[in-house]
């Protein structure tokens, strides 16, 4: 009794601190942000918004439809989620904490129900099933994010790759408005990045921004 | 007949003139040519040069001689020219002329009344003396400035072939300072067969830098005599104090007559060195022409005033600065460009005023020089160093100040540019605000037309970091596990004390049993001592298990002082010492009796 009292208050004082927060981050917020830099004419920005939107609200139809239509106007190649990344993309992470902490609950029941009476064996099974799967599920979220914590979105219009991070390092190829790269090390207001076709190389941090800002 | 004799002398003697005058003027006719093939050629190859003799060939034809030019003879011929009917017999020399050097060279003409040949060498990696397609082929010949004397204070070697004159254009001198100086060789035409090596001073206290590799050349008549003159411009450095003599040296080869002097006063008198050397009145010699000494004045340069970021420039110095863009965003690099100009010892100075751009990321800068002269004396430096602003706003970039020695006013000097003034703006990336919609007057971009509307705004989240991730929500699960691996203790102690109790309680159940069956088959027997030491021996095990005690310390006297001496306890252990030593014999009906109150004492504990 008294541990489930200090999680109920730990809860509603992680929920409350989220609710007073006064500046943030909403899906609704970034998706809007990314319409306007749309009209505007600056698909990075834009591209890199709806991303941004879409670890917020995964599922919203219209910040993926968005981000596909801005992404083909600009050039770029559709991406195409697998099945994993749609199943792990079920709800979104702040839903998928609370329910693998649940999860977390429930197994935990089941293992002090199991000390305490050998009665309801196959009640008991269930919740620990229910109780690993609602786990699972937030591991496979987590899994499924993992890589788009370290990329970032190209925000100027052919960004020049170079060899070393300084400007005047000579430029190996250039990268267009609304890539996302993957960012592998960072020195000095440069960030190493690898693309998808796994060619690397320096690009100035103010040519891009990650997708989980800093 | 007196007078007719008179004016057949004076006949005769006009016949006689007229002979002579016509023998002057066929000897005067070119029997003797030559001709060069091309007249225009690239440093680095050669040219034909043939001398034909249209008669017998009895003149003999020597090797001319001209500075810079390397004449070799690579064959002969002798043929027979019909002219006018006539046959004439004429021989020629072929001569290989190698270029030494760039520039225009006169190979003196073969006689008196012939025109000099003229050669243009270009220099080989050099565009500026390739001909325009539009000129004529033939070179045009160097000036050649009459009315000129020795320099002052120069003077001829004995042999009146060369002179060599340093200029330096001061006399006094700072440690590390470079001044501009000139080397001029005169060589008299016809008298140098060719230039060994490149200037070199007599003094190892002083450097000549930038030395030119290739002289300029131009003639003069200096006392009536053509000269070739070679010009080197070069640096002079000087490395340490004091006073020293300074002279320039050259290494020449010339030609010594070998005849006496009054002997060759007729080709003095003629002047053409060509002809001196046709009677072969020379022999090359190498020689070392030293220029006359200077006196100079090297002084060190004052401690006094001397400023701090002072790093050994020497000259007369300006500077400027500029950075670009002038509107940038925090984290996009500017240039900023610091321009020296003027003249002294660029090579010293350096980027060190960029050091102190505090508040800046700076890069290490890359530097180009521009110079006016090929001495690299005088132009203009530029420094380009990309900074980045680390923050938003009007950013202002410190002056830049450049302190050098300017030997003319004799003290250090401290050059100074203006504080620039740069709008930095938030980077595109941070900003949380929608962008500026176009204007009116503009569409909207391509983007816009298949977008999908705008959301009502809903609750905002801290971060974008998955919660699950976040090191405050880490928390929760946390204690989560800890207070069900604590209940999991506690509920797993609880269960364990329980198993201990009920493994105590069947161990005594079933020395309970073992003790009633003992004391049944000893009722059936009829040995009461054997029935009531069974009966005692289970009741002792357990109260001694009920009362913490060891089985052997449950004495009658023990059991009286805990529970009385009226009781049924009391009685099966006064029964057991009676029967022991009295061969008490019981019933069937006692044993029955005696057997319901063990059992009952036994089973009942087990149950409580």
């Amino acid at each position: 009794m008294r541990a489930a009292l200090v999680v109920c208050l730990l809860l509603g004082s992680v929920g409350a601190r989220s609710e007073s927060e006064p500046v943030g981050y909403s899906a609704a917020g970034l998706y809007n942000l990314g319409n306007s830099y749309a009209r505007a004419g600056k698909p990075g920005m834009a591209i890199l918004n709806y991303e941004r939107a879409s670890l917020l609200s995964p599922n919203d139809p219209d910040v993926q439809a968005n981000l596909r239509y801005v992404r083909a106007s600009a050039h770029l190649p559709a991406e195409v989620p697998d099945t994993f990344d749609r199943v792990a993309g079920i709800a979104a992470p702040f839903w998928l904490s609370w329910i693998g902490v649940l999860g977390l609950m429930i197994v935990g029941a089941s293992v002090i129900a199991a000390q305490l009476s050998l009665r309801h064996r196959l009640v008991r099974g269930a919740a620990t099933l229910l109780g690993v799967s609602m786990l699972g599920l937030m591991f496979c979220n987590a899994l499924a994010l993992w890589p788009r914590l370290h990329q970032g979105v190209v925000i100027a219009a052919a960004t020049p790759v170079r060899v070393s991070p300084v400007p005047m390092g000579d430029p190996l190829f250039t990268l267009p408005e609304g890539e996302k790269v993957k960012i592998t090390a960072e020195h000095e207001g440069f960030a190493l990045i690898e693309t998808r076709a796994g060619r690397a190389g320096w690009i100035a941090n103010s040519n891009f921004a990650p997708i989980v800002p800093r | 007949m007196r007078l007719n004799h008179i004016r057949s002398i004076l006949l005769a003697s006009l016949g006689l003139l007229g002979v002579f005058i016509a023998a002057i003027a066929f000897a005067d006719d070119p029997l003797v040519y030559a001709t060069i093939q091309p007249a225009q050629i690239q440093l680095g190859e050669s040219a034909q040069f043939t001398i034909t003799n249209l008669g017998d060939g009895t003149n003999p034809i020597n090797i001319p001689v001209v500075s810079g030019l390397k004449f070799e003879i690579i064959g002969r011929t002798r043929e027979v020219q019909l002219i006018n009917g006539s046959t004439l017999p004429s021989s020629s020399i072929v001569f290989r002329v190698t270029p030494q050097m760039a520039g225009i060279f006169t190979i003196p003409a073969v006689t008196p009344k012939a025109q000099p040949l003229v050669l243009q060498v270009n220099g080989a990696a050099s565009g500026a003396n390739i001909p325009h397609p539009s000129r004529p082929a033939a070179p045009i010949p160097p000036p050649i400035f009459s009315g000129g004397s020795i320099p002052k204070g120069v003077h001829l070697t004995d042999d009146g072939s060369a002179y060599v004159r340093l200029s330096v254009p001061k006399r006094e001198l700072y440690v590390g300072e470079s001044v501009p100086v000139d080397i001029e060789v005169g060589m008299r035409s016809g008298f140098v067969a060719s230039l060994n090596g490149l200037p070199k001073l007599t003094n190892d206290d002083f450097a000549l830098n930038s030395l030119s590799r290739q002289p300029e050349r131009t003639e003069k008549l200096i006392n009536g005599e053509p000269f070739v003159l070679l010009t080197w411009r070069s640096t002079l450095a000087v490395i340490k104090p004091g006073a020293f003599s300074l002279a320039a040296e050259v290494p020449l080869t010339v030609k010594i007559r070998t005849r006496p002097k009054q002997e060759s006063s007729l080709d003095d008198r003629f002047g053409d060195p060509f002809w001196q050397n046709i009677f072969g009145a020379t022999v090359p010699k190498d020689v070392n022409v030293t220029s006359p000494a200077q006196e100079l004045t090297v002084h060190e340069l004052p401690a006094e005033g001397r400023p701090a970021d002072f790093h050994g420039a020497i000259g007369t110095f300006s500077i400027a600065s500029d950075v670009s863009p002038v509107k940038a965003e925090v984290g996009d690099p500017l240039t900023l460009r610091m321009r020296v100009t003027g003249t002294g010892s660029f090579d010293r100075v350096d980027s060190s005023m960029l050091d102190h751009l505090d508040q800046w990321k700076t890069y290490p800068p890359k530097s180009s020089f521009n110079t006016s002269d090929p001495l690299s004396f005088s132009g203009m430096k530029t420094f380009e160093q990309p900074v980045i602003a680390s923050k938003a706003g009007v950013q202002e970039l410190p002056g830049l100040t450049f302190s050098y020695f300017d030997p003319n006013t004799r003290r250090y000097e401290t050059a100074r540019s203006a504080p620039l003034t740069v709008s930095i703006s938030p980077a595109l990336a941070d900003t949380r605000t929608a962008p500026q919609a176009p204007s009116a007057s503009l569409p909207e971009s391509e983007f816009a037309a298949g977008l999908r509307p705008d959301h009502v705004e809903t609750t905002t989240v801290s971060s974008l970091i998955p919660l699950y991730l976040q090191p405050k929500f880490l928390a929760v699960p946390s204690i989560v596990v800890l207070a069900f691996a604590a209940g999991w203790v506690s509920a797993r102690r609880r269960r364990g004390v329980g198993d201990r109790e009920s493994a105590t309680d069947r161990i005594a159940s079933r020395a309970a049993k073992r003790a009633l069956a003992q004391m049944q088959g000893a009722a059936r027997a009829g040995d009461a001592a054997l029935f009531f030491e069974s009966a005692r021996t289970a009741l002792q095990s357990e109260l001694a298990a009920r009362w913490q005690l060891a089985p052997e310390e449950i004495t009658t006297a023990e059991v009286e002082g805990r529970i009385g001496a009226e009781n049924d306890i009391r009685q099966v252990f006064a029964l057991a010492d009676e029967a022991k030593y009295s061969g008490r014999k019981l019933n069937a009906t006692d044993f029955a009796r005696w057997l319901r109150i063990v059992r009952g004492h036994l089973m009942s504990d087990k149950t409580s």
